[in-house]
């Protein structure tokens, strides 16, 4: 009865392996083909999942929508600048981080209000800027845009131009009678005229001043105003206004930028090194999975079993942490990451390989082997973390891209060696308990035999 | 004793390549820097046609430049590359490029304009970017020595960061070897980092193997370098498998990939290469070496006290 009992658990442990691996591989090939193919959540298909993971021979129009790509795959232009602040401002006593932040808004609004609505502004380093403009490839337009000098406009109630910029001998952030932040404008006598005049036939209306086509204020003209001193108070802040009198007084933006490095990536440079990459990535995985097959056989087929299901988890990762952009380097990350995880997989197998050959019966070297290997699975990865979060600290750029889909990498790699593997090696041995199967077969038979010898 | 010699003779080897870097260096054949460390502005336009290098270097002559290098390149040799390592302005650049599209777009009217990719990157840019590189390389290499010496031991975290330190010397020596198929880009820091990480890999399974080794009882009266030989060959399979898996997706990616791709993982492969050669045949020995060296002089120390 005992024998028979413990025969039946057996049983039916092995049902429960094979549905736990036939579930997994129903949800396996449908993780992967949505992850191709997206799917439609509803029948109108208003609502979609759309795909993440790229296909062969990608261009940028069939790639997934879901990850964003840096500018070295989609083609544009890049700039970096180095910022400093005059002395004259220093011994005025600005702060640096404040203006570099005006600064860099002054320039994101620029870019977008000529269309350039999918350019970064972002901080680089501690005084850089880095403007990153995809999809365009002449450069000159663009740079002439972002270092222009402030426009001052002064418009009638037409909305004509009477006023601009160079009839400004100073202007000064302060504050009106109401302690409201304010700027104050100091015109030329030739402007003050101007604006005398206009101010004389306006009487009633209204006029509106502009900076950069941004409305700084539209008051109604209660009398002619002579002299050429205007206050302008409007819907701006405190800081803003110490902005606009800067960009006013210095022409263009608060801070001297001197342009550190500037690349244009043609559209079509991007799409081929897109397509080569992608392709290469996706040979190299089909021979890296032929190898694993070929040196340790059914271990291998749930080798490259684990590294699918890390493909789908590593490129979903990628799809939804936010802020990341796939470039050149990062997809050279993802395939190193590839290699890291086929080699944890290989290190465990090794060690499973090793039980096997002491004598153990499969079920207990995976067991055994799999503790063996974990110090050593943990203890590579979390140098590689270390390398990457360094990378990460200290790279700028494309080094960035980098450690980024590095270190995702590796976590995913380290989540599917421990579970998924373990959770694979563990119910396939409980179905197929030939040691032969697990590994070159030859080896393991003289070494069983050996050992057997040895204990005798 | 075989085995010490063995590590002399690959210390010897590891040197050569180092020694030979630094004398080509000296003379005057260093390492071939690319725009991002040099400075300067790179052209990159595709003619659509065959062209006369000599009709580009007169256009830029009559644009005042004097100091260029104009390089061909492509399958069907239409890619036109200008690079001019000084400039003084950032609107120089403009006036240049526009001077030279004018002159060469008479000559050659299948000229692509519109999808040139011009690089330019300022003259201090690169002193950024080695210190950079240098200051990240040192804090990856101490933080693992750390990390090490808690997990396994000093003498381990000290044999593996010099291991480390070997394969990134080894890459530097190739880049100045392999001077005339590679540039060294920004590229290069993040394949040198790779490395760093990635090499540490094989060093850790393979320390891993000797700590595990060592603590063996029927291991006890072997001198250390021999357990290092049993823990090497107990780990061979599996560090030639996965060097063998990593190196199958690298090399297919220099194979397939364009030029800034192989720019990119040409160091990496001579890096792992180079990780391969020192986990096995260097690390363990070092660590063997100080634990039995520097562990004994210690004792001694003592007990003369």
């Amino acid at each position: 009865m005992k024998v028979n009992n413990r025969r039946q658990v057996k049983l039916a442990r092995r049902t429960v392996s094979i549905i736990a691996l036939c579930i997994l591989l129903v949800v396996t090939v449908l993780a992967g083909y949505i992850g191709v193919n997206g799917m439609n959540l509803d029948s109108r298909g208003l609502y979609k999942l759309l795909p993440w993971i790229p296909k062969t021979n990608v261009t940028k129009e069939t790639w997934p929508a879901s990850i964003a790509l840096g500018l070295d795959l989609q083609g544009g232009v890049f700039v970096e600048y180095e910022a400093s602040m005059s002395d004259e401002l220093k011994s005025e006593g600005y702060n640096f981080n404040t203006l570099l932040e005006n600064t860099m808004d002054i320039i994101a609004r620029r870019l977008s209000e000529k269309g350039f609505t999918e350019a970064t502004v972002s901080k680089l380093g501690t005084s850089g800027i880095r403007v990153e403009i995809p999809e365009v490839t002449d450069p000159s337009a663009v740079l002439d845009l972002i270092g222009s000098p402030a426009k001052l406009e002064f418009l009638d109630y037409d909305g004509n131009v009477f006023l601009e910029g160079r009839y400004l001998k100073t202007a000064t952030a302060t504050e009106d009678e109401n302690g409201d932040p304010a700027i104050s404008f100091s015109l030329t006598s030739e402007g003050a005229e101007i604006f005398g005049d206009m101010t004389a036939k306006s009487i009633g209306k209204t006029i509106t001043i502009q900076l950069d086509g941004v409305e700084l204020m539209s008051p109604t003209v209660n009398s002619a105003i002579y002299g050429g001193n205007i206050l302008v108070t409007g819907t701006f802040t405190e800081d803003q206004a110490e902005t606009y009198a800067l960009q006013l007084q210095s022409g263009s933006l608060p801070l001297d930028l001197r342009q550190d490095k500037l690349d244009t990536v043609s559209a079509t440079l991007g799409d081929d090194a897109l397509g080569s990459s992608v392709n290469a990535a996706i040979i190299g995985i089909l021979l890296v999975m032929i190898i694993m097959v070929v040196r340790y056989r059914l271990s291998g087929v749930l080798a490259d079993w684990a590294l699918c299901i890390y493909i789908i988890i590593l490129f979903l990762l990628i799809a939804i942490v936010p802020g990341i952009q796939l470039t050149l380097p990062g997809i050279a990350g993802i395939i190193l990451g590839i290699g890291m995880a086929v080699d944890a997989n290989v290190v465990i197998f090794e060690r499973v390989k090793e039980e096997a050959l002491a004598g153990r019966p499969i079920i207990h070297a995976v067991r055994v082997g799999f503790k063996n290997a974990m110090s050593a699975v943990v203890d590579a990865n979390i140098t590689t973390i270390i390398a990457a979060i360094v990378l990460l600290f200290f790279g700028t750029g494309s080094v960035q891209g980098f450690a980024t889909t590095l270190l995702l990498s590796v976590i995913a790699s380290m989540f599917t060696a421990i579970i998924i593997t373990r959770f694979l090696l563990v119910n396939m041995t409980r179905i197929f308990k030939d040691p032969k199967l697990y590994t070159t077969s030859k080896k393991i038979n003289v070494q069983v035999s050996v050992t057997a010898k040895e204990a005798k | 004793m075989v085995i010490k010699n063995r590590m002399k003779i690959c210390l010897i080897i590891s040197a050569s390549i180092m020694l030979i870097a630094l004398v080509m260096t000296i003379l005057g054949y260093g390492i071939n820097f690319g725009i991002d460390f040099a400075g300067g502005l790179s052209i990159e336009y595709n003619m659509n046609s065959t062209f006369e290098q000599s009709d580009v270097e007169t256009a830029l002559r009559n644009q005042g430049i004097t100091d260029y290098k104009v390089t061909t390149s492509g399958e069907e040799g239409s890619t036109l590359n200008i690079r001019i390592p000084k400039l003084n302005s950032d609107e120089e650049i403009q006036v240049l490029q526009a001077g030279i599209e004018e002159e060469l777009l008479q000559k050659y009217p299948n000229m692509d304009t519109d999808n040139a990719t011009a690089s330019y990157v300022g003259p201090t840019a690169g002193a950024t970017l080695i210190k950079n590189a240098i200051l990240s390389v040192l804090i990856a290499a101490a933080l693992m020595l750390i990390y090490i010496a808690i997990r396994f031991s000093l003498y381990s975290g000290m044999a593996a960061v010099i291991g480390l330190l070997h394969d990134v010397f080894i890459m530097l020596s190739f880049m100045v070897i392999l001077r005339n198929i590679i540039q060294m880009n920004s590229s290069f820091i993040a394949a040198m980092l790779t490395i760093v990480g990635y090499s540490i890999n094989n060093t850790i399974v393979i320390f891993d193997r000797i700590r595990e080794n060592n603590s063996k009882p029927a291991y006890h009266s072997l001198p250390r370098d021999e357990i290092v030989n049993i823990s090497i060959s107990e780990s061979l399979g599996r560090t030639v498998n996965t060097t063998l898996t990593t190196l199958v997706t690298i090399v297919s990616l220099y194979v397939l990939g364009v030029a800034s791709i192989r720019e990119f993982s040409l160091p990496i492969i001579i890096g792992i290469l180079s990780g391969l050669y020192s986990a096995n045949m260097i690390n363990g020995y070092v660590w063997a070496f100080l634990e039995e060296h520097v562990k004994t002089r210690k004792k001694t120390v003592k007990k003369h006290k």
